[in-house]
């Protein structure tokens, strides 16, 4: 649905997405990286905001720029959080809805159903001047999917929604993508991301670090220490047991001897030789964790690498 | 399409507290059109009439121009709501040409409705015939409001604060170029405004006025030629603007920079 072919972006000295080469299909894709690492540049050249300086971006086949058949097929959820404030929920989204194309009558029915679905019924009469920063996420979502797009994009969508808004928002997303949606959200906070999907896009200073599951993109950093601490009530043997693998690069005693931290190398193949070690030497563990376990960590080591 | 954008802008440029500014600016003049004859004892009623129409009326439409006209694009990218317009499915010159004609109107309205109180102030009671002079006035108001207009949008789609470089056309160039010699009042849109209301010519002036009235220079322009050139500039800057506007950036202001 989207194919982005070395395209690069620059404001005038200063390079917003250097060479990023990517396609996006159905489902729910992540854009992640840090503040100034050009997901909103990249959100702008796909929903045709923007003109590559170089290379191509293509939606449906189409150049998006200024091409109102793209835009019938897409919904843009900006992360700026600005608005019409004098007008309420309802009148905005239908406002797009107009501008989608739909007659009064049937942008009113489809407001009144995008507003349920986005928990934004009872609400949806007050101004958006007086309105929460969740309620406002939730009617830039609205507006986004009035038309029943078959790709959106969310720009930082989860930002200021509470936690139980954010649950219900990630199920909405789901539910979308199920239906068989290209919805790509981008975001920095990359626990939230987690929750959402497995599917990722890494980008740094403008570069694409990584595409694909989060667990292809795992194993590109096999290659880099991970990190595992083992809670034993026996920790000196146990350091002894570990220190045999081949994959164990360091071990370390925590304070007062209550855990070992290891660093591992292809840690799917130290996971695989755990349970034998543990099981042949009968090695009492209590607990076993790794602070890499997230997407913080692929995020650093990619970063870092 | 373009007439529910038009709809929606005009709803959104009638808001109270966006017109208020404009009927104290009407009353005003309509004030101040009661009250000429106090400030200049001398004047007969028809050139009271001309004078407070080009002093005020005329400088309004340029000043009510250049602040609707300006908010068409720009105010949308300051505002940062430029995204939720641009990403929808509709031609970028559709939105432009919907959200003018609203300012238009919006604009046109406004003075036409200070040169009818004006009319009202300054003929009230008098015997002079002044037929066909309001018409006249009303005409050129409304091919103002669609010039300035114009002009307007096509700047504020070049320059980032246009707002200051039309606030410069619109009480500088445009007072002063009509009074210098040669054929310089021909790059004037008031020349020709004053042209198509073809006020009868006023005799003793204050010299002040007279040059803010932008009558000093002679000027020679025929009825038609003011309609025909005023009807090119408003088609050519119209089209211009939407070729502009369809084919180039415009993203949320601090973006921009």
């Amino acid at each position: 649905m989207i194919r982005l072919d070395h395209a690069s972006r620059w404001y005038g000295q200063v390079i917003g997405l250097n060479d990023v080469t990517c396609q996006i299909g159905p489902g729910l894709t992540a854009l992640l990286g840090m503040n100034g690492a050009g997901k909103t540049t990249m959100m702008r050249l796909i929903t045709g905001q923007l003109r590559p300086t170089t290379g191509s971006v293509r939606l449906f086949g189409l150049d998006p720029f200024a091409n109102p058949e793209v835009y019938r097929h897409l919904g843009y959820c900006p992360e700026i959080d600005s608005f019409y404030e004098h007008l309420s929920g309802r009148q905005f989204v239908r406002m797009m809805a107009r501008l989608t194309g739909f007659s009064a009558r049937e942008a009113e029915q489809r407001t009144t159903r995008t507003l349920e679905r986005v928990g934004m019924a009872d609400r949806a009469d007050r101004r958006i001047g007086g309105y929460s920063k969740g309620m406002r996420q939730r009617i830039k979502l609205a507006q986004a999917m009035i038309h029943e797009p078959e790709v959106i994009l969310l720009d930082e969508p989860l930002n200021g929604l509470d936690p139980v808004g954010r649950r219900r928002f990630i199920d909405l997303l789901g539910d979308l993508a199920s239906a068989g949606a290209c919805i790509v959200v981008s975001s920095h906070i990359l626990y939230e991301v987690e929750q959402m999907t497995r599917s990722l896009l890494l980008l740094h200073r403008g570069r694409l670090l990584a595409t694909g599951d989060l667990r292809v993109i795992r194993s590109l950093i096999d290659k880099h220490p991970h990190q595992v601490r083992l809670q034993t009530d026996e920790p000196r043997r146990a350091a002894e047991l570990l220190a045999s693998l081949p994959n164990v690069v360091s071990l370390r005693f925590t304070p007062g001897d209550e855990a070992l931290e290891l660093e591992v190398r292809e840690p799917d193949k130290f996971y695989d030789a755990l349970p034998e070690l543990v099981l042949n030497q009968g090695l009492r563990l209590q607990g076993l964790s790794s602070p890499d376990n997230n997407l913080e960590s692929v995020f650093k080591y990619l970063v870092e690498a | 399409m373009v007439l529910y954008v038009f709809r929606q802008t005009l709803r959104e440029f009638l808001r109270s507290r966006r017109l208020l500014p404009w009927i104290f600016l009407s009353v005003l003049t309509f004030v101040l059109a009661a009250n000429w004859r106090e400030l200049s004892p001398t004047s007969g009623v028809l050139e009271r009439y001309t004078s407070v129409m080009s002093v005020f009326v005329y400088r309004l439409l340029a000043l009510a121009s250049a602040i609707y006209t300006t908010a068409i694009v720009s105010q949308e990218v300051e505002q940062k709501t430029i995204s939720y317009l641009l990403t929808r499915p509709i031609e970028r010159w559709r939105l432009l040409l919907g959200r003018y004609l609203a300012s238009v109107v919006v604009v046109g309205g406004v003075c036409m409705v200070t040169a009818f109180l004006v009319s009202s102030a300054v003929f009230a009671g008098s015997q002079v015939n002044h037929a066909g002079l309001l018409e006249r006035d009303l005409a050129a108001l409304g091919v103002g409001a669609l010039a300035y207009g114009a002009l307007f949008l096509f700047v504020s789609l070049l320059f980032n604060r246009a707002m200051l470089i039309c606030l410069l056309f619109a009480f500088g160039w445009e007072t002063s170029m009509p009074n210098l010699p040669g054929e310089l009042y021909r790059v004037t849109i008031f020349s020709y405004l004053q042209g198509i209301a073809s006020h009868p010519p006023l005799q003793a002036q204050d010299k002040l006025l007279a040059f803010v009235m932008g009558a000093i220079g002679p000027k020679t322009v025929s009825l038609a030629a003011c309609w025909i050139t005023m009807g090119i500039l408003i088609v050519s800057l119209l089209a211009a603007s939407c070729w502009w506007f369809t084919h180039f950036e415009y993203i949320a202001r601090e973006d921009a920079e």
